[in-house]
C-alpha cells in the first residue's frame, strides 16, 4: 500500500432534523483510485462537500499530505490541493479551451491577457494526460468528454495532488469513458490520490482499487476491490433494517383492467423505449437511482415534456398527449418531486391552488367565477384530506411541506384526476406527515384511483408499491411483483451494468 | 404606538382597501397641503387652490390611469410593457388623422384608437406569450415601431382633434362635461370591470397566477399562453382608450413622442402596491397612483419649476416603490 495522503475520520455533520454525516471515515493512499457509493442521500456529497470546505464539520479530523487542515471554502481546497471534477461542468462556452483552464488567473504581459502564453501553458498539460485537445478551440464546439477532460487538466494545472470525481461517466458515452479510464490511469501512476463516485458497478470492477461504501450517514466499511464481488457492494449499500413492514403481496386483482399503457416512449437521452401498464386500483413504484430517468419519463407521459415517439393509451383507448392539458383532460395528474417549483403557486391561497386545474368548471356566465361553489369544494378537501391549515384562505407558502403536498392532491382530486403520478411524494417531509401520506395514497387507490409512485427511498417503493419497476439510464431493467421484490434485486437492477 | 397601528391595520375598511392603499390616500392629502402653502411662497402671491388646477390635475390623471390599469394586467403577469405611451400616441395619430383628413364619423374613430392599441397589444403578447421573447425586449422595440408607424401615418404632422365648439367634438364631453369631471366617473367605472377581472374572473385569476409560478400553472393543464398574451392585449386596448382621453384634455398629439408616459404609468403602479416580480396587483392603488402622479406633476408646474422635475420625481418614486417592494418580500420569507 501505497503512501496516505489523505484521512477523513468521525466526520459528524448535522442539519436541522437530518443526521447527514455520523462519524464517517475514508482514507485514500497515493496512487490510488477509490470508489464511494451508497444509494442517493447515503452522505456521499455530503462529505466531499464537508472535505472540500462547502459545509464546516460539527466533529472529526481531516489529515491531508500529513497535517491537520480545516478548509473554509472551495477555494483554498483548491489552492491546498484537493480539486473537484464535477458532473455538470462549469464551463464558458464562448471562451476558449485555454482561456477556461486558466480563469481566473489569467497569464498577463502588462496589462494584456497574454493568450499564447496560457495556449502553450495548456498544451503542455494536455501532452502530461496525453489528450489531443487544440487549447484554441472554443470550449462549446467540445463534446462533453472533451470538456471534461479539461477539467481535469484544469485540476492538474492547480497542482492538484486529490482528485475527486463526480459520477463523472453519467455524461459520457462509452468511448469517451473509456479515454476517461485512460487519463485516471495516467493520474493513478502519476500518484495522484483520486475519489471516484459513481453507481456503475461496472465501472467501480474495472478502474477502482477499493471501495468504500456509505449508507444513511454512516461508513458502512472498505472493500479491496478486485476481492469483492457486486453482491458484496450491493448488500453493503443496501443492507439496512427497515422498520416499516413492506407490502406482502399485491392489493391489486388480477383481472384488473389496465387504464394507462404506455409503448415504447422515447423523449431524449433519458428516455429510451419504455414501456409499461398501470393497471386500476394499483400502485406502481418506480425505483432506480436519481438520474435514472423516472422523472423525465413522468413528464414525458404528461406533456409537459417533448415526446420524440411512442404511445400511450387510457383505458385502452390510443391518445395523444401534447401538453399538460392533454394530460389534464385525460385524467392525469402530475404531482412533482419539486413541488414549490412545479407544484404550488405560493403567493396564492388554498382556493386558488385547489382549482388551479379545473378552474373552468368553477366559472359562471361572462368567465365569472362562482367563489361559493370553489369555496365549498376547497373546504371539503381541506377536511377530507385532514390538511392542517388556520383557514382555506392561507396563503400556500405559509403552510409546512406535508400541507402543501395536501393542497395539491386536493387540485387532482377535485379535477377527477383517475391517474396520479406522485414523484417523490415524501420528500422533504418530515415523519409524521409521511405516514399520513402513505394512508392517503392507499385510501385513493381503494377508490379506484391509479398511482405512479416514483421514489429514491428503497423502504418507500417495496412498503407502498404493488408492483415495481426499476430504471436505470433511461431504460426499465427489471419488473417486480412486491411479493418477489428484495432490495438487493432492486439495487441490482438499478445499478445493471451497461449492456454492450 | 405600535398597537395603535396595528389596530388601525385591523379596522375593517382598511383591510378592505389595503394598508398602503391608504397611506397613499394620506399622501395626497399631504401633497395637496404642501403645494397649497408653497406655491404662494415660490411664486409670490399665486394660489394652488383653484378649482382649474383640480380639474388640470385630473385632466392628466385620466390617460395616466387608463394606462397604468392597461400595465397593471401585464405585471401581475410578471412582465413588463414600455410600448403604452407610444401606443396610445400612435392611436391618437391614427384615430385624429381619420378624423380630420379622412371626415370618418367620430365614434369609428373612436373604435380606431382603441383597435390601434388592441393590435399593438396583440403583436406584443404575442411574441412574449408564443416566442418566449423578454416582454422588456418586446415592449421596447414596439415603443420604436408605434412611434414610427404614428409619424408615417400622418407624414410627420402633428394632429389637432376638433375643438370644442366644433362639430364632433362630442369626445370632450368623455372628459368634461359643464366644467364637470365626467372622465372621473368613467375612469373609476373602467377600474371598477379591471378588478371584476382581475379578481373575479378566470383570466384574472390566471394572470395572477401565472405571474407567481408560471410552470406550475402550465403543469395544472392551464394554456398559460393565451393567458398572459391576453395581459398584453389588455395593456394595449386601455393605451387605445387613454388616447381618447388624451386628446380629450389636450387636442393636440405631436408624432415621436410618448416615452415619458410608460413610466408615469408603471410608477403608478409600483407605487399602488403592484409587485415588479408579478403575482400580486392592485387596481385601486393603480388609480390611486395615477392621481399621485398628476397631482405631483400639476404641483411642480405651479411652483414655478420645469416639468424636468417631474422626471426625476418619477424616476425616483419607481426606484422607492420597488426598493419597497423587495424589502417586504424578503423580510415576509
Amino acid at each position: 500500500m501505497n503512501e496516505v495522503i489523505l484521512t477523513m475520520e468521525g466526520i459528524d455533520k448535522s442539519f436541522p432534523g437530518v443526521h447527514a454525516l455520523d462519524h464517517v471515515s475514508l482514507e485514500v493512499a497515493k496512487g490510488e483510485v477509490h470508489a464511494l457509493m451508497g444509494e442517493n442521500g447515503a452522505g456521499k456529497s455530503t462529505l466531499m462537500k464537508v472535505l472540500t470546505g462547502i459545509y464546516s464539520r460539527d466533529a472529526g479530523s481531516i489529515v491531508y499530505d500529513g497535517r491537520k487542515v480545516c478548509f473554509s471554502s472551495p477555494r483554498e481546497a483548491q489552492a491546498a490541493g484537493i480539486v473537484i471534477v464535477h458532473q455538470e461542468l462549469n464551463m464558458m462556452g464562448h471562451l476558449t479551451v485555454a482561456q477556461n483552464i486558466f480563469i481566473g488567473r489569467e497569464h498577463t504581459r502588462g496589462f494584456l491577457i497574454d493568450d499564447a502564453q496560457m495556449n502553450d501553458a495548456a498544451r503542455q498539460l494536455f501532452r502530461q494526460l496525453n489528450i489531443d485537445i487544440d487549447p484554441k478551440e472554443k470550449m462549446g464546439r467540445l463534446t462533453v468528454g472533451k470538456q471534461q477532460m479539461c477539467e481535469i487538466a484544469k485540476a492538474i494545472s492547480h497542482e492538484a495532488k486529490v482528485i475527486i470525481f463526480d459520477e463523472p461517466s453519467a455524461a459520457l458515452t462509452d468511448t469517451e469513458i473509456e479515454q476517461l479510464f485512460r487519463i485516471i490511469r495516467v493520474l493513478r501512476n502519476k500518484q495522484y490520490g483520486i475519489v471516484y463516485i459513481s453507481h456503475r458497478m461496472d465501472e467501480i470492477k474495472q478502474i477502482t482499487d477499493r471501495v468504500t461504501v456509505m449508507r444513511d450517514g454512516k461508513t458502512v466499511g472498505t472493500l479491496i476491490t478486485a476481492q469483492s464481488s457486486k453482491d458484496d457492494i450491493v448488500r453493503m449499500m443496501v443492507g439496512r433494517v427497515i422498520f416499516e413492514k413492506p407490502k406482502t403481496v399485491s392489493h391489486v386483482p388480477a383481472d384488473a383492467p389496465v387504464v394507462l399503457k404506455v409503448a415504447n416512449l422515447n423523449a431524449g437521452r433519458m428516455v429510451r423505449d419504455v414501456s409499461f401498464e398501470l393497471r386500476k386500483g394499483e400502485i406502481l413504484g418506480f425505483s432506480g437511482l436519481m438520474g435514472a430517468g423516472r422523472t423525465e419519463t413522468a413528464r414525458a407521459v404528461f406533456g409537459a415534456d417533448i415526446k420524440e415517439s411512442g404511445e400511450v393509451f387510457i383505458n385502452g383507448k390510443k391518445v395523444q398527449i401534447h401538453s399538460p392539458q392533454d394530460a389534464v383532460r385525460e385524467g392525469i395528474g402530475y404531482l412533482s418531486e419539486d413541488r414549490k417549483r412545479y407544484g404550488v403557486v405560493l403567493k396564492k391561497n388554498i382556493v386558488e391552488n385547489s382549482t388551479l386545474a379545473c378552474l373552468r368548471r368553477y366559472v359562471k356566465r361572462g368567465d365569472l367565477i362562482d367563489s361559493t361553489a370553489e369555496r365549498k369544494d376547497t373546504t371539503a378537501y381541506v377536511a377530507a384530506l385532514k390538511t392542517k391549515t388556520p383557514g382555506i384562505e392561507q396563503l400556500v407558502m405559509n403552510l409546512s411541506g406535508g400541507n402543501q403536498q395536501k393542497v395539491v392532491v386536493a387540485k387532482w382530486l377535485i379535477s377527477n384526476s383517475n391517474i396520479l403520478i406522485f414523484d417523490e411524494p415524501t420528500r422533504g417531509i418530515d415523519v409524521g406527515a409521511k405516514q399520513e401520506i402513505y394512508e392517503l395514497m392507499n385510501l385513493l387507490v381503494k377508490e379506484g384511483k391509479s398511482i405512479i409512485m416514483i421514489s429514491s427511498e428503497m423502504p418507500e417503493i417495496l412498503r407502498m408499491s404493488d408492483r415495481i419497476i426499476v430504471m436505470c439510464e433511461g431504460r426499465i431493467t427489471a419488473e417486480f411483483d412486491v411479493a418477489e421484490a428484495t432490495q438487493e434485486k432492486i439495487m441490482n437492477a438499478a445499478t445493471r451494468d451497461i449492456a454492450v | 404606538m405600535k398597537a395603535a397601528l396595528q389596530k388601525f391595520k385591523n379596522l375593517r375598511f382598511v383591510k378592505l382597501i389595503g394598508f398602503n392603499r391608504v397611506v397613499l390616500i394620506l399622501i395626497i392629502f399631504l401633497m395637496y397641503g404642501f403645494f397649497t402653502i408653497l406655491t404662494p411662497i415660490l411664486r409670490n402671491g399665486s394660489s394652488f387652490v383653484n378649482y382649474n388646477r383640480v380639474m388640470s390635475a385630473l385632466n392628466y390623471a385620466y390617460f395616466i390611469g387608463f394606462l397604468g390599469l392597461g400595465v397593471t394586467f401585464v405585471i401581475a403577469t410578471g412582465g413588463i410593457d414600455f410600448s403604452i405611451g407610444p401606443v396610445m400616441f400612435c392611436s391618437a395619430l391614427i384615430s385624429g388623422y381619420c378624423l380630420t383628413k379622412f371626415n370618418l364619423p367620430l365614434w369609428f374613430c373612436i373604435f380606431i384608437s382603441i383597435a390601434v392599441g388592441a393590435l399593438f397589444g396583440s403583436i406584443g403578447g404575442y411574441f412574449v406569450a408564443f416566442r418566449h421573447l423578454p416582454s422588456f425586449i418586446t415592449s421596447m422595440a414596439l415603443m420604436q415601431v408605434a412611434k414610427g408607424v404614428g409619424s408615417i401615418f400622418t407624414k410627420t404632422q402633428s394632429v389637432t382633434w376638433p375643438a370644442a365648439e366644433a362639430t364632433s367634438s362630442w369626445y370632450r364631453y368623455l372628459v368634461k362635461w359643464n366644467n364637470l369631471p365626467t372622465g372621473f366617473v368613467i375612469l373609476c367605472l373602467v377600474a371598477a370591470i379591471c378588478a371584476v377581472v382581475l379578481y373575479k374572473t378566470r383570466a384574472g385569476r390566471y394572470m395572477l397566477c401565472l405571474g407567481s409560478n408560471k410552470e406550475a400553472v402550465r403543469l395544472s393543464g392551464v394554456d398559460t399562453r393565451r393567458w398572459e398574451m391576453l395581459a398584453y392585449i389588455l395593456s394595449g386596448t386601455l393605451a387605445g382608450v387613454a388616447a381618447i382621453f388624451y386628446v380629450g384634455a389636450y387636442t393636440t398629439v405631436q408624432p415621436g413622442l410618448g416615452d415619458t408616459f410608460n413610466n408615469e404609468a408603471i410608477a403608478a403602479c409600483v407605487m399602488g402596491g403592484t409587485s415588479m416580480a408579478g403575482g400580486s396587483a392592485s387596481i385601486l392603488g393603480t388609480v390611486i397612483g395615477a392621481i399621485i402622479v398628476a397631482l405631483m406633476q400639476e404641483g411642480i408646474l405651479a411652483m414655478g419649476f420645469t416639468i424636468s422635475y417631474q422626471y426625476v420625481l418619477t424616476g425616483l418614486i419607481v426606484l422607492g416603490a420597488v426598493t419597497a417592494d423587495i424589502m417586504s418580500r424578503k423580510r415576509r420569507n
